[in-house]
């Protein structure tokens, strides 16, 4: 080996700092697409992906134009921010400015010969990471991408002049270090980064798919960023394309304008919800309550919380949808496990969901019904796929197809009922099944497994700490009879971005697994006493249930049976509670969907969920603008619009600020993802989304083209971010934190968490405190632990006014 | 009222929701029209009514069946759309595209007159092409809309020469007038006009070595690919099947076709085999079971391929408007075998039984050397496939693999049966719609192609050959053109 060849490594290493990760769709997570990024500031990380990526940094002229026309970019915040970056300019004329830049803005170029070598590289990738679509997948591909591109390329017409695998380098590492040579060691970064970029969505699947430790496909078809650069390489050298990146675009002259526009517009938001928070009622004493009732963070909670607790004495928090459970779950009958925790987190426990031993009967029935639908699947598929069997199967099966299309078209519900029907009989996995906690116990720390980094079931000291971690983050003192731990999962049917509707805390996955692991530790008596030994004391007969809320429909599912006896009348007024709950928050919700069908609320969700023509089952996290960390009796009754992460904290608990700082390095660090996540696909929904799902092809059983093929796209689909083509839904606005707490308090947590830290000092999302030292001021922090005080009034609700009909010609 | 709710407001929503009105104007009328053509299909079959048209028009039993597949089909997209595109910039040309594709296709097998059947295959391959390209600030789309374009117009041409000779020689304009005037058209002269037929419905229905177009056509909407899959790509089927007497004239050209067909069917599904993107794979499906259709007409069952053609619609249709369910976890799995001779031998018992029932129920049984048996073939080697599968499903209880085969052969036997039967009534006015062939060296090669095909897949022969691989590989691909290497350039 060379020394340049050793060398490869390293550039490559380097030049993709910069690279996204990107998720395989069943498994989607919600990244900010500039996380390579992050340790500049944000306008300056926005300009530089603009000037590589020609991707549009900010929400265009008509999202802003609709914003202030609609007052939600205030008039006066806005000629502040105006006169701040030194625009002499009435925001009418700012308008027609921002239009006039967006026609005269000049297209990305590509290098001559390159289009060919990404079209064709594509090609090449979209064969090698198949992840189970073709019948017929590529020959070789278990000896790694290079080297089964190196074997077949001599077959391809569309490359020149290769005869055989000994025409090309016999390494992937030495076919990049030969086209690199020559080059200094920057420019060789240079030239490797944008090669990386130039597919990035395929470079970055080809990234996450190395760093997950658990990915089956790893063995299957191995491919490295090397072995993609070599391709590209050797293609570029064959087809007589440069290598060296074409210029980057120039900066953009009305960078200044929108940078005013969008803080104009995130101002204006923060102050409407401090004076909201401000203004709210806190005159209700407070009642002991029947249950506490614990949900995810995620934004859809809110609606929900807000209407559970009008149904009674229910006090509800928000934590983490994982509820701090970092493990690799199995879900029945599947032997390929998924990590059901963040992606910021490790898995530490390899948890297996098993048949609960009383629901024997059921489970047989359900195992039958399993089987017949797997093999009725799989018949399917080799009836259709058969050289010959294909096409008088179709003549024997297109009645039922067609029969089939009819009524998924014109009753969408009808199938749907049928299903549930069935699914009443034969039982539904997650009503039978239990996290398998304790499977490591009996083998005396014996906790062998496939998977060497994480033991088998979740051990009692484990289990301890688990349970204390709720107790402090959420910080809790007294516990009422019941305590419910609601994890979320969303219900839609022919949407190949299903799982960006799940919980974004469980990495893309319903939470409820993660809920009944809680439930079970804080059951245990063993887990009671430890707790009771470090000063968190549990009633006796308090008990805790799991359940999951669906977020598509609102319904809330409460697993009941598996609680332990004492509360059951308190549990079935509480099952009651949250169906009359659920009606209302699907009317509430009802009224931001786009084109409605069904009279109310409840109907239009179920509609929703099963129609296999609906592209826009539920807003998911759309909306989302800010993140607040306080007690529930800070936004309780205020109505937050399905727009607000919700974590409970009560700094009063927390003297060390231990708690905060976990609460800022945790769920604040994934809710910026989100957040970033859906800025960037909607501000550009090519470049970081993935367009609109009417034109998607799926690929690859886990990613989409745009059409016909060439590079996946990445991030939320269009219709995930906007009611139509030509208005958004979704508000491009960094995420405003607002934590309720000393400032002290929250220096002291921030000086130890530098990641979050430099979000905040980088402008990758606000921070806002809210100082009950300071008769509840609010503090905007400024880069370097520095604070501004904004002032907000407390005002009197009013009535709404009247929008003001602004016209711009 | 919350901030959130404010769209009332915006004037583009209006705009938008007018357009969704017309849509769903356009959705009513086609129901209306689906019902109307439904009722006059019940009406001709059963021989209540049939309606006489005056010319240049026609309404004979492949009219009757067209109009009620292709306004169901229309229906179900029509009413599909109405969710699925509602956030659709160009909603109101969307609809008014496929309400006025579905109109000439109505048309196309309606009129009785070779000019004006040309125009109707031009216009609805110009609205075809126009809904590939109907996302028009994406430069892939409208290159893949040039390239069929280019395509469609080469069919109209060889179609309108076809045409154009015919009524030349027969000294008639109406279609009608030149199928029963044939005999005084010159041998040359029919086999010049069945070459081009064939060359036209070739390139309609995309079969090898014109399938580009269709493997590049994916910038459709799912809704336009739906209507292009199960609709569009029948009318090479449709003008076979309305110029029979053409092209059947001469055995060789029969057997022309029946090759042609035969190459696209394997070939499409070999494609579809390597494929990994779901729209792409059923676009090597479609160009393979449009080969299917065409074998079928080359075998002289014009009845089986009007039959297929609605049977396959539905089928694809289906798959197109479900494809967002395409996307699951999936794991490496090596390929299960489990046969037992015992099993093998049910197999083969089940699949001659299967061909038995086949012959009867569709009416084959007279024991005659012609191309009945090549179908006959077909049938009996997919149930020996459905028996072999079914048996080898070892999750499930021997006894329920046994019983379920049976049920489940009969059950798709019947269905299709049914329906042939239907079809063939139907056609029984139609000039030379069944008209089965002696067989002939081709035909032997074929049936002998389909059964090396079918072991050859099955022990994994193919898959020893890198070459053939790559070359399949590039078979399904789309024109270069047409491909999004940068994102960028989806939203310029």
């Amino acid at each position: 080996m060379t020394d340049g060849e050793k060398n490869v490594d390293e550039v490559v290493e380097e030049a993709a700092e910069t690279l996204a990760s990107v998720w395989p769709l069943h498994s989607f997570v919600a990244a900010n697409p500039l996380s390579g990024y992050e340790d500049r500031g944000f306008h300056e990380a926005l300009e530089l992906s603009h000037r590589r990526h020609g991707a549009e940094p900010y929400p265009d002229v008509d999202t802003l134009e609709r914003a202030w026309s609609q007052d939600n970019i205030d008039d006066d915040v806005l000629r502040s921010k105006l006169d701040k970056y030194d625009v002499e300019l009435e925001p009418e004329d700012a308008f027609q400015r921002l239009e006039q830049a967006r026609s005269e803005r000049p297209g990305k170029e590509v290098g001559s010969g390159n289009r060919d070598v990404d079209r064709l590289t594509a090609k090449w990738l979209s064969m090698h990471l198949d992840e189970g679509q073709a019948g017929w997948s590529m020959p070789c591909r278990d000896e790694g991408f290079y080297q089964a591109w190196r074997h077949l390329a001599s077959y391809d017409g569309e490359i020149p002049e290769v005869d055989g695998s000994d025409d090309l380098p016999g390494s992937a590492e030495e076919a990049v270090a030969d086209a690199l040579d020559g080059y200094g060691r920057e420019r060789q970064i240079e030239i490797c980064r944008h090669h990386l970029e130039s597919l990035s969505g395929w470079s970055g699947y080809i990234r996450r798919r190395n760093q997950d430790p658990h990915d089956p496909w790893k063995e299957e078809a191995p491919v490295t960023l090397t072995d993609y650069l070599a391709v590209r390489f050797e293609l570029a050298d064959l087809l007589e394309a440069s290598i060296e990146p074409p210029a980057e675009l120039k900066e953009t002259e009305s960078q200044p304008l929108q940078r005013a526009f969008l803080e104009a517009w995130e101002d204006s938001y923060r102050r409407q919800l401090l004076q909201k928070l401000k203004s709210r009622d806190d005159a209700e004493e407070e009642t002991d309550a029947d249950a506490k009732l614990v949900f995810c963070i995620d934004t859809r909670s809110e609606v929900i919380r807000r209407k559970i607790e009008q149904e009674g004495a229910y006090d509800t928090h928000g934590y983490a949808g994982f509820f701090g459970v970092p493990m690799l779950h199995e879900p029945r009958g599947d032997d390929h496990p998924y990590a059901a925790c963040p992606p910021i987190v490790e898995p530490e426990h390899h948890v297996e969901s098993k048949i609960r031993l009383a629901e024997r009967q059921k489970v047989r029935l359900n195992r039958h019904y399993n089987a017949a639908i797997t093999a009725s699947r799989k018949h399917l598929k080799s009836m259709k796929n058969n050289v010959v069997a294909a096409f008088p199967f179709v003549e024997g099966a297109g009645t039922a197809y067609g029969a089939a299309m009819a009524v998924r078209t014109m009753t969408p519900g009808l199938l749907h009922r049928a299903y549930d029907r069935v699914k009443d009989v034969v039982g539904r996995p997650a009503e039978f099944t239990q996290p398998d906690i304790r499977a490591g116990e009996d083998s005396e720390g014996e906790r062998g497994n496939d998977f060497q980094d994480v033991g088998e079931g979740i051990p009692l000291e484990a289990r301890v700490e688990i349970a204390e971690d709720a107790f402090l983050l959420m910080g809790w003192k007294e516990l009422p009879p019941v305590v419910a731990f609601v994890g979320h999962a969303s219900e839609t049917t022919n949407n190949a971005f299903d799982s960006s509707l799940d919980c974004g805390a469980c990495a893309g996955q319903p939470g409820g697994p993660n809920a009944k692991v809680l439930a079970e530790i804080l059951n245990d008596v063993k887990v009671r006493s430890r707790l009771r030994e470090r000063g968190h004391e549990i009633p006796e007969d308090t008990v805790f249930v799991a359940g999951q809320h669906n977020t598509t429909t609102d319904e809330v599912t409460l697993y009941t049976d598996e609680a332990p006896p004492g509360q059951d009348e308190l549990l079935k007024q509480l099952e009651d509670d949250v169906d009359a709950a659920r009606e209302l928050a699907a009317e509430e919700r009802r009224s931001s969907l786009h084109r409605v069908t069904e009279d109310d609320g409840a109907a239009e969700s179920e509609r929703r969920a099963f129609d296999w023509a609906e592209t826009q089952p539920e807003w998911g996290l759309a909306g989302n603008a800010a993140f607040v960390v306080a007690p529930r009796d800070y936004t309780r009754d205020v109505d937050l619009e399905g727009r607000v992460f919700l974590h409970s904290y009560d700094w009063e608990s927390d003297p060390e600020a231990e708690a905060l700082e976990a609460i800022l390095a945790g769920p604040a660090v994934v809710t910026q993802m989100i957040n970033n996540h859906y800025y960037f696909a909607t501000v550009d929904d090519s470049v970081y989304g993935s367009g609109s799902k009417t034109t998607q092809n799926p690929v690859g059983n886990a990613m989409v083209y745009q059409g016909n093929a060439g590079d996946i796209m990445t991030g939320l689909p269009r219709e995930s971010l906007r009611k139509t083509d030509d208005e958004t839904y979704h508000d491009p606005l960094r995420l405003t934190t607002v934590v309720k707490a000393p400032r002290s308090h929250l220096e002291e947590a921030l000086g130890g968490s530098d990641r979050v830290k430099q979000l905040f000092d980088n402008g990758w999302m606000h921070l806002v405190v809210v100082d009950p030292d300071q008769d509840d001021d609010a503090f905007l922090y400024q880069k370097g632990m520095n604070w501004v005080e904004t002032h907000v009034e407390a005002t009197e609700p009013e009535v709404e006014p009247e929008p003001r009909s602004k016209t711009l010609d | 009222m919350s901030d959130r709710q404010r769209s009332e407001r915006s004037p583009e929503l209006s705009k938008g929701t007018r357009r969704l009105d017309l849509a769903t104007a356009f959705t009513y009328v086609v129901w209306i029209m689906f019902t109307v053509s439904a009722f006059l299909l019940a009406t001709t079959f059963t021989g209540v009514y049939h309606p006489s048209v005056p010319a240049p028009f026609t309404f004979d039993g492949l009219t009757a069946v067209i109009w009620a597949i292709v306004t169901f089909l229309s229906g179900i997209v029509h009413s599909y759309s109405l969710r699925y595109m509602k956030s659709d910039r160009n909603v109101g040309d969307f609809y008014l595209k496929i309400f006025g594709f579905t109109l000439i296709v109505m048309a196309l097998v309606a009129v009785d007159h070779v000019a004006l059947f040309a125009i109707a295959w031009l216009a609805m391959s110009l609205v075809m092409a126009s809904l590939i390209g109907h996302v028009r600030s994406w430069p892939q789309a409208l290159e893949a809309a040039k390239l069929a374009r280019i395509y469609f117009l080469a069919s109209t041409a060889a179609l309108t020469a076809a045409l154009a000779v015919t009524a030349w020689s027969t000294e008639t304009t109406s279609i009608s007038g030149v199928l029963a005037n044939l005999d005084t058209v010159p041998r040359d002269v029919v086999f010049l006009a069945s070459a081009l037929l064939v060359l036209a419905a070739m390139l309609q229905s995309a079969l090898f070595p014109f399938h580009t177009w269709l493997m590049s056509s994916m910038t459709a909407p799912t809704p336009a690919s739906a209507l292009m899959h199960a609709g569009f790509v029948n009318a090479g089927g449709i003008l076979l099947t309305r110029f029979a007497p053409v092209v059947s004239a001469e055995i060789a050209v029969m057997s022309l076709i029946a090759v042609v067909g035969a190459f696209s069917a394997i070939l499409g599904q070999a494609l579809m085999s390597v494929q990994t993107d779901v729209k792409g794979k059923l676009g090597g499906s479609t160009v393979a079971q449009m080969g299917f259709m065409v074998l079928q007409c080359g075998l002289g069952f014009f009845s089986a391929a009007i039959a297929h053609l609605i049977l396959h619609g539905l089928y694809k249709a289906y798959l197109f408007l479900s494809n967002g369910a395409a996307v699951e976890r999936g794991k490496p799995m090596k390929p299960r075998k489990t046969s037992t001779p015992i099993l093998l031998a049910t197999s083969l018992v089940t699949a001659a039984a299967g061909g038995v029932v086949f012959a009867v129920l569709t009416g084959k049984t007279t024991l005659a050397f012609d191309t009945r048996l090549l179908l006959i073939v077909v049938v009996v080697l997919t149930t020996l496939h459905a028996a072999r599968d079914v048996l080898g499903r070892s999750n499930l209880y021997m006894s329920v693999r046994l019983a379920t085969l049976p049920v489940l052969v009969m059950i798709a036997l019947t269905a299709y049966a049914v329906l042939f039967n239907f079809i063939s009534t139907m056609l029984d006015d139609l000039p030379a719609t069944y008209a089965p062939t002696e067989l002939t060296v081709a035909h032997l090669a074929i049936a002998l192609a389909f059964t090396v095909a079918y072991v050859a897949a099955e022990a994994g022969w193919h898959t020893r050959s890198k070459r053939l691989y790559v070359a399949l590989a590039n078979q399904a691909q789309p024109h270069p053109k047409t491909v999004l290497t940068d994102r960028g350039e989806y939203d310029d």
